[in-house]
């Protein structure tokens, strides 16, 4: 078992089997490198999980735990592409399965809770969660309007007016579809 | 004092901005529609989120929205812009058919290498919507069809930076009494890494100055080059095209290249004769390449040449002669066949270059029409219904096919072929 902390203050603590921990690359990355080091013993402070998202994240990899390892795509090289971090594996399709769907924090109320989670499932790099986090959010704006999205994303508009009236004869074409 | 001024402004525009972000919040905290807690961290924002899982998102979205989405914030517009290369590309071979049949009016269909139709679009009136070619990775051709399906505003569109397009293969059968030189040249370096053969095949209204060694020049090395205008009943046009662009043509590597050209009065003799000393030097084979003495495959460079006012059969022969009859590589055959009445020069003329050992043929033409080989047909969708019978293999190959597909909007066709990135190997 291996023990992860949250950032929180009193920090929370959680126990994972460490099969189930092992889902995130980050933390298996480090456990590698501190074989031989007795790691149940060592608290791994997590210091971008706050407690809830430690919680689910938790409970996303105990669900999962047993899942067959993704299949390991030969990756697309992109020679003309100056982005270090274009990770190109590509899945074929992206399909929630029910649990997730259930487990996702979808409601409104909860959405910031749902970026924490897309946030924490970078940091620690478990590919899958990201990937049914980052569909749904993709489901959610998909169809929707530019205001409505960034009303929904909290996103500001910073764009002058004459920027945004230039983007917009940029790109006017792309709309009326 | 400038300087005092300026500083000022900038104290006064950063009060007005914490002003606006104060008022925002405090609205925030009265109307409590913000999901009901206050954002006491940044990460729980999601435009506080590193660019991959914004990426990640992007990724999902159907093609057109994440063009609208350069809206959204100047963050956006940076991911997007920053990834649309890196993007999962729909449709790794097609083609792209864009016709005007009707005034005004523009259809853009995308046919898949299996002539199955995915999509079509009709726009009417200005409005040019190509944004479902975001995440196209074309690979097939473009073929500019019927009518001003070339018009200033498609080509201006199709070549705008974000955009990814890499057809091997441009085709202008069109009207072209709307593309102005500038947007043809920019359209032609966009497609430039990628593309390979470059048809004007019975394009109408090619103006004076639209054509142009420089404007060819843009596209790059091309395997193929036809420039053939329609000019049914009247007098053809001249078109502005040179000896340079000839020259370039001889870098083609292909197995079966082409140059076929029309009314080009500025390629002359001397011009041709540099082409065939070039071709020459190219096809001499490298030291210690070895060509395998039972390879089947002829390949033919073929030049034709139609109603070009400076070359003549007489002419070339007199430029090139030595080079035509230099015997230790090459083979040379001189056919002359019927002449056809009412034509300048009135003969059809044809010299064969044979490059024995690497089994390659120049193929000099006179007064020929274009190779159909080399003509691209407009592509069209394989019609089939699931009812009907199999009529060949080909069919049944497909039939497994959603039959609903061909309707379907690209949006639901969402699937993540692999970027090929081969063309760029040789740029």
């Amino acid at each position: 078992m291996i023990q992860l902390c949250s950032n929180d203050d009193p920090p929370v603590s959680f126990t994972v089997p460490r099969k189930a921990v092992e889902l995130s690359k980050t933390i298996k990355t480090m456990l590698e490198d501190l074989e031989g080091f007795d790691m149940e013993q060592t608290p791994i402070p997590l210091p971008n999980v706050d407690a809830p998202t430690l919680e689910l994240i938790v409970k996303w990899v105990e669900q999962h735990q047993d899942d067959p390892p993704p299949v390991e795509k030969p990756r697309v090289e992109d020679d003309d592409s100056d982005d270090s971090d274009a990770d190109d594996d590509q899945e074929p399709e992206v399909v929630i399965p029910e649990w997730d769907k259930k487990f996702l924090p979808t409601d409104d109320e909860q959405k910031n809770q749902l970026f924490k989670l897309l946030n924490a499932a970078n940091y620690l790099e478990i590919k899958p969660l990201l990937d049914i986090g980052c569909k749904y959010v993709a489901d959610k704006i998909s169809g929707q309007t530019v205001e409505w999205v960034r009303d929904y994303l909290n996103m500001e508009n910073d764009y002058t007016p004459e920027e945004e009236a230039k983007l917009k004869e940029e790109i006017a074409w792309a709309e009326g579809l | 004092m400038a300087a005092l001024e300026a500083e000022n402004a900038r104290l006064q525009a950063e009060i007005d901005r914490l002003g606006r972000t104060l008022t925002d919040v405090s609205e925030r905290i009265v109307s409590g529609r913000l999901t009901g807690e206050l954002p006491d961290n940044f990460l729980e924002q999601f435009s506080q989120l590193p660019d991959r899982p914004l990426e990640h998102v992007l990724r999902f979205l159907p093609a057109l929205q994440v063009a609208q989405m350069r809206h959204v914030s100047r963050r956006f517009n940076h991911v997007i812009r920053k990834c649309s290369k890196s993007m999962p590309k729909k449709g790794s071979k097609g083609s792209v058919v864009f016709k005007s049949c009707n005034a005004g009016e523009l259809t853009v269909a995308w046919i898949d290498d299996r002539s199955i139709q995915v999509a079509e679009k009709k726009l009417t009136g200005d409005e040019v919507a190509l944004s479902e070619l975001l995440r196209f990775c074309i690979s097939g051709s473009i073929y500019f069809g019927e009518g001003l399906s070339a018009a200033d505003k498609v080509l201006d569109q199709l070549s705008k930076a974000w955009l990814t397009i890499r057809p091997e293969v441009v085709v202008f059968a069109g009207d072209l009494s709307q593309t102005s030189r500038d947007s043809l040249r920019a359209f032609l370096v966009k497609v430039e890494p990628s593309i390979r053969r470059l048809n004007f095949q019975y394009t109408r209204n090619i103006d004076d100055a639209l054509l142009s060694d420089d404007v060819i020049g843009a596209a790059g090395r091309l395997d193929g080059l036809m420039i053939m205008p329609m000019f049914l009943g009247s007098k053809l046009r001249d078109i502005n095209i040179g000896d340079r662009t000839l020259l370039a043509m001889a870098d083609a590597d292909h197995i079966s290249s082409y140059g076929s050209v029309a009314g080009c009065s500025s390629i002359t003799p001397s011009g041709i004769r540099a082409f065939v000393e070039k071709w020459i030097k190219k096809e001499r084979p490298k030291p210690g390449r070895q060509f395998s003495c039972c390879r089947k495959i002829q390949q033919l460079y073929e030049l034709s040449f139609y109603n070009c006012a400076n070359v003549t059969p007489a002419a070339v022969e007199e430029a090139c002669g030595d080079l035509l009859k230099k015997g230790t590589m090459m083979a040379v055959t001189r056919a002359s066949s019927v002449s056809e009445p009412g034509e300048r020069n009135g003969q059809q003329v044809s010299f064969t270059v044979l490059c024995p050992s690497s089994n390659r043929y120049l193929h000099i033409r006179f007064h020929i029409a274009p190779n159909p080989a080399h003509i691209v047909f407009e592509p069209r969708p394989v019609n089939f219904a699931k009812d009907k019978f199999v009529f060949n293999d080909y069919v049944n190959n497909h039939e497994d096919l959603d039959p609903e597909m061909e309707d379907d909007d690209i949006d639901d066709y969402d699937g993540y072929d692999a970027i090929d990135y081969d063309d760029d190997e040789d740029n």
